[in-house]
């Protein structure tokens, strides 16, 4: 009797496990035929105006596919959809990629969107200019504990050789009361999304801002990238370079100051709880960083030093155990 | 005896732990997933090498939050319990207030609480009393709310009746009720601190748990999980065995008494 309880026991324990597994395993197999998954890295807004119009404006259909692109979140990341094979394309930022190809992942970086990362620092007007990394000394500064910034703000204090006392690391969340009361001096922000509407805010109540941008003091920490498994690019090289054509054009089009109006309608669409005024600054802001140095570059070229330093970077933070050699899994054009 | 129970609990959620952990091995090795995705035992072994001597403080910054939160909404679940108890205008309202409460999503409240509270101690400690304080308050309602007829209608009768006495009745007819529902709180309330951490706070588990999740760190999320369930089955084992001899002593009293 004993023995048949226990049995039972055991299934009841395995039952729902079974099941999850199942659930998972068939989930994963799921998608409409040619139908193509993109995971971006974070909600629909401004900042992915070059994915939204891409869809939007037919590029992708031009190109025969069929996109349906998704919203991300740190629960769902790109990285892990591409290998339960729920997606086939994706964002990731260039740390999400490093840390995954430290841990065995296979997967290939097929263009960087932003040639300037947007995670920035603002700061008021009136506090003096931070012209020199020694100029953070003794402010109080916010970074996201455990996020990229914190990463970013530490390998920039060791360049000044400013020791963590000797400035005030505050952990920042969602809620900006602390740098509007001015318990923190610089905030963390992404220079086209909240950036903008900080600046905004300040204005409106008379306070002119300025931004702290790591690259101007050597720290190059690549931004969000497109992605795709090692498997995609080696079994279906013409559905890769078909999307990647469509995505570029879209992301051209998108940055185009003509379309100002179409793009924003298309992100409008899908944002709907910014404010129209908001957006506009945005997206020229998001123009800012995409096409800078654009000149020299395309749009969606990776930047090789850049993404080696940012390696560089989180081996000396510890943040990786082994250099992954990330120009490996670069896909230059 | 204790130690027993202790080393039960302990072992009960070691095989709920290795029968999920092993779930998702299984589910690594038929998927060929990277340790980026699901981390393999010996990824997890080393990470909690690593991070072992900061969670360790972590998880026990979440206890004392946890105990103490919990304190408060016996406390607070009691007195309003009490209060309510009575068919009146103002017992119902106390109910139907703590329904509608009960209603709004924690997650939603926190960064409000965050905002007016800050990100310290007190944001934790009210939001781990908000998520336990509420299911505690139902149950005692409940007790308190039904009255115990045949014991109750004797004293009545003889006008000896107080609502202290009232109290004490019906507690201790349904002492074993409540003794559950307490120690079963302990899992609300540590559940409770750890959301008020993941959201709103720059200490305790729920803080690693979130700044791992940022790094993508399952490896940190499973050691962080084993350390939460281990507390737990102490904690809830330690509330179990005090229920126990409150309820033996209180039977041994009544038994001399008689």
């Amino acid at each position: 009797m004993n023995k048949k309880y226990a049995l039972f026991t055991y299934i009841l324990l395995f039952l729902p496990y079974s099941f999850l597994c199942l659930l998972i395993v068939t989930h994963s197999a799921q998608a409409k035929e040619h139908e193509i998954r993109y995971r971006l890295k974070w909600l629909f807004n401004t900042s992915v105006a070059g994915d939204i119009y891409a869809n939007k404006a037919g590029y992708f259909a031009a190109q025969g596919l069929q996109v349906n692109i998704k919203e991300g979140s740190p629960e769902k990341n790109a990285i892990n959809e591409l290998e339960l094979g729920r997606a086939e394309f994706g964002v990731a930022s260039a740390d999400q990629v490093i840390r995954a190809l430290d841990k065995g992942a296979r997967l290939v970086v097929l263009a960087q969107i932003f040639q300037v990362n947007p995670m920035q620092w603002i700061y008021r007007d009136d506090q003096p200019e931070i012209k020199t990394l020694n100029d953070l000394q003794g402010k109080t500064i916010g970074i996201t504990f455990g996020g990229n910034d914190e990463t970013i703000m530490r390998t920039l204090l060791t360049k000044a050789g400013i020791k963590e006392k000797e400035v005030k690391l505050s952990g920042v969340r969602f809620d900006f009361m602390p740098f509007f009361r001015r318990q923190v001096e610089v905030w963390p922000v992404y220079r086209n999304s909240q950036g903008v509407i900080l600046q905004d805010k300040l204005t409106k109540e008379g306070e002119a801002v300025r931004f702290f941008n790591p690259a101007e003091f050597g720290v190059n920490f690549v931004a969000n990238s497109i992605i795709t498994s090692e498997e995609m690019l080696k079994e279906q090289p013409q559905v890769v370079e078909k999307f990647l054509t469509a995505l570029l054009q879209g992301w051209e089009a998108a940055m185009n100051q003509e379309n100002e109006t179409k793009v924003l309608a298309a992100v409008k669409a899908l944002d709907k709880n910014t404010d129209a005024r908001i957006m506009q600054k945005q997206l020229a802001s998001t123009r800012g960083l995409v096409l800078a140095e654009a000149e020299a570059k395309k749009i969606g070229a990776i930047d090789m030093p850049a993404w080696q330093q940012t390696e560089a970077i989180m081996l000396q933070a510890g943040q990786i155990k082994r250099a992954v050699q990330v120009e490996k899994y670069l896909q230059v054009r | 005896m204790l130690v027993r129970r202790f080393v039960r609990r302990i072992a009960q959620f070691l095989i709920v732990y290795g029968i999920g952990l092993a779930g998702l091995l299984g589910l690594k090795y038929v998927l060929a997933l990277s340790d980026y995705v699901v981390p393999d035992i010996s990824l997890i072994l080393e990470t909690a090498k690593e991070v072992i001597a900061d969670y360790i403080p972590a998880v026990f910054s979440t206890l004392s939050v946890t105990i103490l939160g919990q304190v408060i909404s016996i406390i607070l679940a009691f007195s309003v319990g009490i209060a309510g108890r009575k068919s009146s205008w103002l017992g119902s309202f106390i109910r139907v207030t703590a329904y509608n409460i009960q209603a709004y999503p924690i997650v939603a409240l926190a960064p409000i609480i965050f905002i007016l509270l800050g990100d310290g101690f007190i944001s934790r400690l009210l939001i781990a009393s908000m998520i336990c304080y509420f299911p505690l308050l139902l149950s005692v309602l409940g007790v308190m709310a039904a009255p115990v007829r045949d014991i109750e209608h004797f004293y009545r009768a003889t006008g000896r009746m107080t609502w202290q006495l009232e109290v004490k009745i019906r507690a201790f007819e349904n002492l074993s009720k409540l003794t559950t529902v307490i120690s079963g709180s302990a899992t609300l309330a540590m559940a409770g601190t750890i959301v008020a951490e993941f959201v709103a706070a720059n200490a305790g588990i729920g803080y690693s748990i979130r700044t791992a999740l940022y790094q993508s760190d399952l490896a940190k999320i499973f050691v962080a999980l084993f350390l939460i369930g281990i507390i737990i089955s102490v904690y809830q084992g330690l509330l179990e065995t005090v229920g126990t001899w409150i309820i033996q002593k209180t039977s041994t009293e009544a038994s001399s008494h008689e």
